[in-house]
């Protein structure tokens, strides 16, 4: 078992409402797998730096979740089948830290 | 010891130390600004004073940042 932080970007088209709820369905992945999801952050709507599928805003989220590294694999794909997901991104947090002292 | 003394390179301050920085998160756009340029490169480590494991992250986190479009992958529009 694994801490990840997975970073989505959905279409801003999507009614904000609904998000949760999308967001859910794809975490059952990480539930059924038998990892634990620990935070979910939506940020909401950002403007992306530079556009995507022609878009130049976006709803961001941030969820924190613990699973092992097949089932972290596993989310990313089905994420990247919906498209209504823009843009996903899983990365594993203690690689960030700044080793020394 | 002959050399050194030919030439004192400044000391620089390291900006990772002043702000008391654990965590390079690839989240923190306002942190990793300070490390592109205006037209979104990435700093050298000889302009940011940092070491070299610390460039190494932040490197890493700017790359990711730009991933999910928090940062350009190049300044204002093309170029």
């Amino acid at each position: 078992m694994r801490a990840y932080e997975l970073m989505v970007i959905i279409d801003p088209d999507v009614e904000e409402r609904s998000i949760d709820q999308t967001l859910e369905k794809f975490l059952n992945v990480v539930r059924n797998g038998g990892g634990t999801v620990d935070k979910v952050d939506i940020w909401g709507r950002r403007r992306l730096a530079y556009e995507i599928q022609k878009k130049t805003e976006g709803i961001y989220a941030v969820v924190n979740f613990t699973a092992t590294p097949a089932i972290a694999a596993e989310l990313d794909r089905q994420l990247s089948l919906n498209e209504t997901i823009m843009r996903t991104k899983i990365i594993r947090p203690e690689e960030q830290k700044v080793s020394a002292e | 010891m002959a050399k050194a003394e030919l030439r004192k390179p400044k000391p620089k301050s390291n900006p990772l130390k002043a702000a008391d920085v654990t965590v390079i998160d690839y989240k923190d756009v306002a942190l990793l600004r300070k490390f592109i340029s205006d037209r979104g490169k990435i700093r050298a480590r000889r302009v940011t004073g940092v070491t070299v494991q610390e460039q190494r992250k932040i490197a890493q986190a700017i790359k990711n940042a730009r991933e999910v479009a928090l940062l350009p992958y190049s300044g204002a529009g093309r170029g």
